[in-house]
This record gives structure tokens, C-alpha cells and sequence, in this order.
């Protein structure tokens, strides 16, 4: 029971209000009794008793000290008391509490937003019950190093695993669904086994979910609605359930409406049963799916993965030719690739990066601390010999700036929650390219991510708060003895030198970089794809049925001769529409990015090979696009026959491919490099029949020009299709009527992306004014605190120096010698950091010039004039903070000799 | 006034002082204060100040366990009483005591 006694008297020792009443009523207590006892027995008077009662106690309040202690709690109370003082300092140097607060802030906003969104890709936490059970099982392809998720085959066998259970698998499919008001808009649905609500249980807002009947052939077709599409499509009809809709040319019943934030298995809003014929796919054939199952009880990742492993093994030796390479692997559902190592590495590398940012930040405001501090010098010294230890006094400096950085860390956490909650899924939407974000990616902050940042703001503080103290209160004895306060054995040395040089360059290299972002941003909105491209909308359609791999050739011939004249149905009757000038086919959109694909050009003697842009366009191209062929002809009708083989080439293929020779009539070859090389002659050879322009065949997010090459192709025939519409007026306004037209012409097509063909770019447009944005507040956040640490420095020095400079000025020193000998070590500084800046700046350009990527473009990197501005720049720096040595300078110059002598 | 001891030697063994006094009975830190002044007849007098940083310390250790209570005049006021631990602390403590009081006898009667 000792244990017991002791920790509830340690317990109640800690909790320190009622500890410290304690204390008070006890000593109250004692007295009181003594009194009475010294009444009653020496006769006293109760006032002469009470007085003696406390004399023979001695001094109260030591021993209330010395109870304190023997709690173990003097520090808190010390600390306590600190921060209160710390509060006050904030309060009392606004200046320092605002651009120190705020450059702290900034950089615990940029690490709590990185952490959180490095937190996001890297987690995989599923928010599922046992969700760290869920895996799913990826085969990965160890040659071509790519997923390969024609795994039908595969999946029959992993059905057998005893390690995981409910194996299940999905497909995405985009399906065309006519909502409540006739209009057919793409929604984005999953074909699933009925395993899937096994691994994701959640119980139907409406109906029932799918199951396993429903995956059976010749089963009536269901649908299970997400609730997005039941409230935006439906307009929450609750009698929804067992009406038939209509999904592109097909009907099914609606089973079941899930409820909101349903979204399994990735981002999924409407659901179909999942039919394949798996027990009769052959090897790496058949439709693309994605497997995923629960680990079963007792089982560990290992156990199933060496359970998968077996199994490729045992494939790769049934089946050499297709499964050699492949290899089975169980991961996390929520993992988003296999882990080799980049995972740690991006990781480290971003926290690295805030980490050095943070520290780069706090050490400057370290340096503004260290001012303050060094200007409380009399204050720190009084203490110490007033018996305050060392530690006592850093102690206090560290707790005024933990109360700074913990300022600073509420404000940058509200601003990254801000950040994070508005701009978090648009930056991963346009980063990565895809509309749908996983629902277990959530942007709230994770408590993770605060407690990093938290963590990040004790680090601040201790670089902001401990170095600077630990600085001042140095040799404090010796300064005591010699009594020099306020007469400065405090300097500041080589460290703070270094942090302003520092600051001072990265104030002067940073505009560089967002330069380079501006100059990127402009080239891309300054893109020319050669023709009006605000004036054309662009329509990215989806087939229903044509991503089916089961198709038999003779049905996906049916379907690619259906497709082919629902188009051109759509196409005459889209130029029918007024407003409308042409309409036309292609499988890219111009400034987008293209297929690229090796071609050697046949008919010279050098067989000149490259990778060159390719699309595959309709006749009518050309001729909406407004852009006359240079040279040649244009493509006919007569060249669709697949024995024609003509191309067309850009101007960008004569100068860069072809060395700027004629083209037309030569004969090239197109194929992959491992084609080109094995066997090129036995490619089928094409005719140059064509020159046009460049007509955007680079994408818009790549610095050089690019070869472009046309094939002329009956749309629909094969793969991608958009519709490039050239309208009268405003493009946009006839997005409508396309819609309308495109489901009218048939229910399989789908509208899956619409907008003007000029807008291709906007994602990358945002990205560069997102980071820009950014860098611009960094570079403020640096030149506000250069000019505050050289400004307080410089006021320091002047401070410190007051007495000198009253000698100086009453001997007879000019002003200006006086200034100059104040100037010399900031200008000193600033000049450096200016040099060090334009140093980073030129090895950066240079090494532009020099990466790979960028090589082959005209002559980036900076020009002339860039760097001029430059220039500028750092003379503007060096203005600015010359403006900040004016206000101490001028203190200096009015320094009255006398009162300088006083001032001892 | 009967002549006091040396405060340091009292200091040492004030544990020892408070750990009897509580093992007669439950008490508050001023009854103890008296109760070692009456039983010694006046000859020791615990310091009222170091007297409960000494409580606190032997609380600490699990020696001594304290409660409120109220004294016979109905006023409130900590009680404090052994505890088991304590109890055998004190055994060991007197044992100590009492071979340190004989040594000192036997050197101080040598004549």
C-alpha cells in the first residue's frame, strides 16, 4: 500500500491550487492554535500572541518557498510565472511581437500544411472499421516497372487465399445516367463484387446494397445510387427505389441509395454489380480491375503476402510467357504504391526542408530577441546579482519566446486549416490531374500534423529564445564585477553576421525564383497552339462499352462502326446549330499533352530518327482550325482507307526532324524505339502528303517546341475522342446545346469534359500562381525580417555606443565619420548578403541552362533584361536597409556630448 | 528556561521525533510540535518552520499519510498518521538512534 499512499500524496502535491491551499490553511492552522496557547497560558494579549506565534514560525513565506520546492513544483510555478512576463514583453515591443509572430507564423503554417498533405500521401490509415486490415493486392510488372491490372486470370486463383478474406475487385466505369430531368450527365461509378459492402459495411440509406445474385449472368440489372448523385440527380426522391433509369443505352433498377460521404471504393458515387467471366479469361488478358479483401483473422500482412507470393510463383511457372515478371503484392488499401523507399525519402526530404526553413526564420528572430535582450542587459545583470542563477534567467528569455512562437503557432495552425480546407483538394485535383480525390484523404488538420507543428514551434523557441540567452547571459559574473551594464560586453558575433548575410540573400534570390514562375505562367498563357483557340470549345467524350476488353473483335467492330456514324450525326448536326462555324474530330486536344511516338524518316539517307507528337484527326481538322496547309495537300476522305497511309507533318517536324528540308514526298516509319530497331523495314511506310503550321502539338507545359505528326483516322474507330466545336460567339455559351445534341445522337456518348480549348492550361496556370503566391510570401516574410534584425542591430549598437559617440562628437569628430563608423558592419552585411544572393541566383541559372530538360528550349534561364531588374532589386535592398540605419544613425547624431557622459 | 540542545544535532533526528510522536497517535503538525515539547519536558522544541517541509518530505516517502479532520474544539485541521511503511521505518530509525546514543555514551564516559 506504500505505493499507494505515496502516489496520491505526490498526486496531490502536483495539482498545484489546492497543494498551495493546502499549505496556507495548515500554516493558518498552526498559527491560529500558538495564539491561543500563548493566551492562555504566558496571559498575552491576542494582537502581542499572534505576533510572537509568527516570530517563533520564522518567515511564512520562506517556508511556504521551501514547501514549494520539496513539491517539486517551484519551476512551474517559475515558468508560470515567466510566461505571464512574456505576455507582457509581447504586448510591450508590438514592433517585434508582429513581424517576429508573423514570420514564425508563416513558417509553422508552411510545415503544418506539408506535414498534413505529406500526412495524406503517405498515411495508410483507412477510416473503415478495421481499416487496417483492408489491403488490396497490386501485381506489379518488375521489367516494364508499371502495374499490371489485367488480372482476371490471377484473381480467380487469389480467390483461393486463406489469408484474406472477402477478396472483392472493382472497375471504374463512366456511365452516361439520365437523371429526374432527362438530361444525361456522366456520372462516376464502380463496377463491384457484393464483397465490397463486407469490407465497407454501411448500412443503405434507402433499398438494400448490391449482392452476390446480382453479379450472376443474366441477373436483372441494378444500380445503387451514392448520395450526390441520389440529391443532385433525383432531387431526393424517396420513392426511388425499384424505379428503372436509364444508364447509356441500357436500364437498370435502382436497388438502394447509400448515405452521404459513402464514396468506397475510391471516390465513387453510384454502383453496379461487377460481371466478368474470370474462370474463362485467359492470362494477362481481359478487363483492367482492381482487387482488394480484408486480411483474415490471425493473419498478418507478411502471411498474405507470402501466401500471394507462392501464387505468382506458381503462375510465373504455369504460365512463363505472360508471368515471368510479375509479381503479386499486398499492400495497405490505403498505400498508394509500392514502397520502395521514394515514400521515406519524399518524406524526409519535405520535413528536412520545413525544418531548415523554420530554423532559417528563427534564427533571425532570434536575432531580434537578441537585441531586446541585449537591451534589458541592466535589468538581466540586476537579477543576477540579486541571485538569480544562470539558468534561471535563460529560463525566463526561452519562456518569452515560447509565448511568441505559441502565438505564432495558433495563427499559422488557423491559417493552414484555412489552406488546407479551401485549397487542399483543387492543388491535388490540378496537381495530379484527376477529379477524384480518395474519401479517406481527409484536410483537417490530423492531430499528427498539430502536434509536428507544435513540436516545430518549441524547436523555433528554443533556436528564437535559448540562443540569444545563452549569448547575453555569458560571463555575467565578470560583467557584474567589472560593473560595466549598459556598457557592453555583449557583441554580436560571426553567428548573427551570418544569419543577416543569409537573410539578405534569400530576400535577393527569392524574387529570381518567383520571376521564374511569372515567366512561366506567362509563356503558358502566352501559349500560341497557331489559331484562336478562345474561340473553340472543346468536348472530351466517353463511349460507353468501348473500354469493354471482353469485346470480340467482330462486336468492337459493330460498336466502332456505330460510334463512327453517331459522330458524324453529331457533327452535321452541331454545324446545323447557329453559332456555330465548324466542328471537327481529334484524339488530343492542341496544348494538351499528346501520344509520342518514334518515327524514322525512310527516305533520307541518314534515317533520322525522333520522338515526334502524334494525332489522329478527322479530315475536316484543318479546315475548322483555319489553318491553310503550307505545303502539299490537305487530307480527303479517300485517305481514311487504311491501305492510303499519308501523314501530315508541322513545321516543327521540317526544322527539327527534318532539318528544315522539304517534306513532302518522303516516307516515314512509326513505331516504338524497340519496333524501329528489330525490325523497321518491315513497318509500313507513310507518305508526307502535308505541311501546316504548329498547331499545339507541344503541350503547353513544355518549354520547347515539338514535331507533331497527323494521321488521318475515322473518329470513333479506335480510342479517345474530342470534339472541337468553332463558335461565332462565346464558345461556352454552346455547351448546353452540346449536351443536349450528344445524348440525343446516342445515349452511349458521353460529355465527360467541356470547356474552351484555351483552357487547357488552366490547372498548370493555377499550380504556378499557387507556388508563386507562396514564394512572394516568403520573400516578404525575409525582407521584413532583414530590415528588422539589421534595424536592431544597428539600434543597439548605437545604444551601446552612445557614450563613445558623445566623446567622438564633443572632440570634434564630423558627422560623417561618426556614420561611417556606424555603417561599416551592416553595410558591410548587406553588401555580402546582396553578393551571396546574386551568386545563388547566377549558379541557378546556370544550371537551368544546363538540365536536361530544359536544353533543348530556346535560351532560357534569365535574360538581359531580368537581370537588370535584378539589379535593381539589390540596389533597391541595399536602399532599404539604409533606410533602416536612418532612425538609430539620427539617434546617434543628436546624442549631446553631456548627456552621453551622464549616461554612465 | 531549561537549557536547548544544538539545533543541528535535533535536526537529524527530527524524522525520528515526528515518527513517534505519530505512532502514539494520529496528530496535527502543531499538536506534534507540542507533544515532543511535553514529553521531553521542554527539553527539545521542534522549529515550527522546518516541521512540515519534514511532513511533506516523510509524506513523499510513504511514511506518513495525511487527511483533514477536525480536533476536539470542532476546528479543521490536517491529521497525520503512520502507515505501515512508516511503522517499520521507525522501528529501524530507534535501532539506529539507540546504537548512536550508546557509542556516544561510551565516549563521552570515558574518563
Amino acid at each position: 500500500m506504500t505505493w499507494f499512499h505515496a502516489a496520491r500524496a505526490r498526486l496531490r502535491l502536483l495539482a498545484p491550487r489546492a497543494a498551495e491551499s493546502r499549505i496556507d490553511d495548515e500554516i493558518r492552522f498552526h498559527i491560529e492554535m500558538e495564539t491561543q496557547r500563548l493566551v492562555r497560558e504566558q496571559l498575552l494579549d491576542p494582537d502581542e500572541a499572534r505576533r510572537r506565534a509568527l516570530a517563533t514560525f520564522g518567515g511564512v513565506q520562506q517556508h511556504r518557498e521551501t514547501l514549494r520546492e520539496g513539491r517539486g513544483t517551484a519551476w512551474f510555478t517559475g515558468l508560470s510565472l515567466d510566461l505571464k512576463l512574456g505576455f507582457r514583453m509581447l504586448v510591450k515591443y508590438p514592433g517585434l511581437t508582429l513581424i517576429g509572430g508573423l514570420a514564425m507564423a508563416f513558417g509553422i503554417w508552411f510545415g503544418a500544411v506539408t506535414f498534413q498533405m505529406v500526412g495524406l500521401l503517405t498515411s495508410t490509415k483507412l477510416p473503415l472499421p478495421d481499416g487496417d486490415r483492408v489491403v488490396r493486392i497490386q501485381s506489379w510488372d518488375a521489367k516494364t516497372l508499371q502495374d499490371e491490372d489485367r488480372v482476371l486470370y490471377d484473381y480467380e486463383l487469389w480467390r483461393s487465399a486463406r489469408s484474406i478474406t472477402d477478396l472483392g475487385a472493382y472497375r471504374d466505369a463512366s456511365v452516361n445516367l439520365v437523371g429526374a430531368d432527362g438530361g444525361a450527365r456522366p456520372e462516376e461509378a464502380a463496377e463491384i463484387t457484393a464483397s465490397a459492402f463486407r469490407i465497407a459495411p454501411q448500412r443503405p440509406l434507402l433499398g438494400r446494397v448490391l449482392d452476390e445474385s446480382d453479379e450472376a449472368a443474366g441477373a436483372a440489372p441494378v444500380v445503387l445510387l451514392g448520395h450526390g448523385v441520389w440529391t443532385n440527380r433525383f432531387d431526393r426522391d424517396p420513392q426511388i427505389v425499384g424505379r428503372s433509369v436509364k444508364l447509356g443505352n441500357s436500364f437498370a433498377t435502382v436497388v438502394g441509395v447509400m448515405p452521404e460521404g459513402y464514396a468506397f471504393p475510391v471516390a465513387h458515387e453510384l454502383w453496379l454489380p461487377l460481371r466478368t467471366n474470370a474462370a474463362r479469361e485467359e492470362p494477362r488478358r481481359g478487363t483492367a480491375i482492381k482487387v482488394f479483401g480484408r486480411l483474415a483473422s490471425g493473419m498478418s500482412l507478411e502471411n498474405a503476402q507470402a501466401e500471394l507470393t507462392a501464387f505468382g510463383k506458381r503462375l510465373a511457372a504455369e504460365h512463363p510467357t505472360t508471368h515471368a515478371q510479375l509479381q503479386p503484392h499486398v499492400l495497405p488499401y490505403a498505400q498508394l504504391s509500392v514502397d520502395n523507399g521514394e515514400v521515406t525519402a519524399m518524406k524526409a526530404l519535405s520535413y528536412f526542408f520545413v525544418v531548415a526553413l523554420v530554423l532559417v526564420v528563427c534564427s533571425t528572430v532570434a536575432l531580434l530577441l537578441f537585441a531586446r535582450a541585449a537591451s534589458r542587459e541592466t535589468e538581466i545583470l540586476v537579477r543576477s546579482a540579486l541571485g538569480a542563477s544562470r539558468r534561471r534567467i535563460v529560463t525566463q528569455l526561452f519562456a518569452e519566446s515560447l509565448v511568441l512562437a505559441g502565438a505564432a503557432a495558433a495563427v499559422g495552425l488557423v491559417a493552414a486549416q484555412l489552406a488546407l480546407t479551401r485549397l487542399g483538394k483543387p492543388y491535388l485535383q490540378m496537381a495530379f490531374d484527376t477529379a477524384s480525390v480518395p474519401f479517406w484523404f481527409d484536410f483537417n488538420l490530423s492531430p499528427k500534423a498539430i502536434i509536428s507543428a507544435l513540436a516545430l514551434a518549441v524547436i523555433g523557441a528554443v533556436v528564437a529564445g535559448v540562443m540569444p540567452a545563452r549569448k547575453i547571459t555569458r560571463g555575467l559574473g565578470t560583467r557584474l564585477r567589472a560593473g560595466t551594464a549598459g556598457g557592453g560586453g555583449v557583441s554580436f558575433g560571426g553567428v548573427w553576421t551570418a544569419v543577416i548575410v543569409t537573410q539578405v540573400a534569400l530576400t535577393v534570390a527569392l524574387p529570381a525564383v518567383v520571376m521564374l514562375l511569372r515567366s512561366e505562367s506567362k509563356r503558358v498563357e502566352s501559349y500560341d497552339a497557331g489559331f484562336p483557340t478562345h474561340e473553340y470549345l472543346g468536348v472530351t467524350l466517353g463511349i460507353d462499352g468501348a473500354a469493354e476488353e471482353t469485346l470480340t473483335p467482330e462486336t468492337r467492330a459493330a460498336l466502332g462502326a456505330r460510334i463512327t456514324t453517331s459522330l458524324e450525326a453529331l457533327r452535321s448536326r452541331m454545324e446545323a446549330e447557329p453559332g456555330v462555324a465548324g466542328v471537327t474530330f481529334v484524339d488530343r486536344l492542341p496544348g494538351g499533352d499528346h501520344d509520342y511516338q518514334r518515327v524514322e524518316v525512310a527516305s533520307l539517307p541518314e534515317k533520322v530518327r525522333s520522338f515526334v507528337a502524334t494525332a489522329s484527326i478527322h479530315p475536316s481538322y484543318f479546315d475548322v482550325l483555319r489553318a491553310p496547309v503550307l505545303a502539299g495537300r490537305t487530307f480527303t476522305s479517300s485517305d481514311l482507307s487504311p491501305d492510303a497511309r499519308v501523314v501530315i507533318v508541322d513545321q516543327a517536324f521540317v526544322d527539327l526532324v527534318m532539318s528544315g528540308r522539304n517534306p513532302i514526298g518522303h516516307r516515314v516509319r512509326i513505331g516504338s524505339s524497340a519496333q524501329l530497331d528489330s525490325n523497321a523495314a518491315q513497318l509500313p511506310q507513310y507518305e508526307i502528303v502535308g505541311l501546316v503550321k504548329d498547331l499545339g502539338m507541344a503541350s503547353a507545359a513544355m518549354p520547347q517546341r515539338q514535331a507533331g505528326l497527323y494521321l488521318p483516322t475515322v473518329s470513333g474507330s479506335q480510342g479517345d475522342v474530342n470534339m472541337i466545336v468553332h463558335a461565332r460567339g462565346d464558345a461556352l455559351s454552346l455547351a448546353p446545346r452540346v449536351r443536349e445534341l450528344t445524348t440525343a445522337v446516342d445515349a452511349a456518348l458521353r460529355v465527360e469534359k467541356l470547356m474552351r480549348v484555351d483552357q487547357v492550361m488552366t490547372p498548370l496556370l493555377w499550380l504556378l500562381g499557387l507556388w508563386s503566391r507562396i514564394i512572394i510570401g516568403l520573400t516578404g516574410v525575409a525582407l521584413l525580417l532583414s530590415l528588422a534584425g539589421i534595424y536592431a542591430v544597428l539600434s543597439y549598437i548605437v545604444a551601446r555606443r552612445t557614450r563613445e559617440i558623445g566623446v567622438r562628437v564633443a572632440l570634434g569628430a564630423s558627422a560623417r565619420r561618426v556614420i561611417t563608423s556606424i555603417f561599416r558592419r551592416p553595410l558591410t552585411q548587406v553588401t555580402l548578403g546582396v553578393m551571396a544572393g546574386v551568386v545563388l541566383i547566377s549558379v541557378a541559372a546556370i544550371g537551368i541552362q544546363h538540365t536536361e530538360q530544359f536544353r533543348a528550349a530556346q535560351p532560357r534561364g534569365l535574360t538581359l533584361g531580368e537581370i537588370a531588374l535584378l539589379s535593381c532589386y539589390a540596389i533597391l535592398m541595399l536602399g532599404v536597409c539604409t533606410l533602416a540605419c536612418i532612425v538609430p544613425s539620427v539617434r546617434a547624431l543628436r546624442v549631446q556630448p553631456t548627456e552621453a557622459l551622464r549616461a554612465e | 528556561m531549561p537549557p536547548r540542545p544544538q539545533t543541528d544535532a535535533l535536526r537529524g533526528s527530527l524524522d525520528l521525533l515526528i515518527l513517534k510522536t505519530l505512532s502514539l497517535a494520529p496528530m496535527h503538525g502543531w499538536g506534534i510540535s507540542q507533544r515532543v515539547q511535553q514529553i521531553s519536558k521542554g527539553v527539545l522544541e521542534v522549529n515550527q518552520g522546518s516541521l512540515y517541509p519534514a511532513l511533506q518530505r516523510l509524506e513523499k516517502a510513504g511514511l506518513v499519510t495525511s487527511d483533514w479532520d477536525t480536533t476536539d474544539n470542532n476546528r479543521r485541521a490536517r491529521y497525520y498518521r503512520l502507515t505501515a511503511t512508516g511503522q517499520r521505518a521507525l522501528g529501524d530509525e530507534l535501532e539506529n538512534w539507540r546504537r548512536f546514543a550508546a557509542g556516544l555514551e561510551a565516549v563521552l564516559n570515558v574518563s
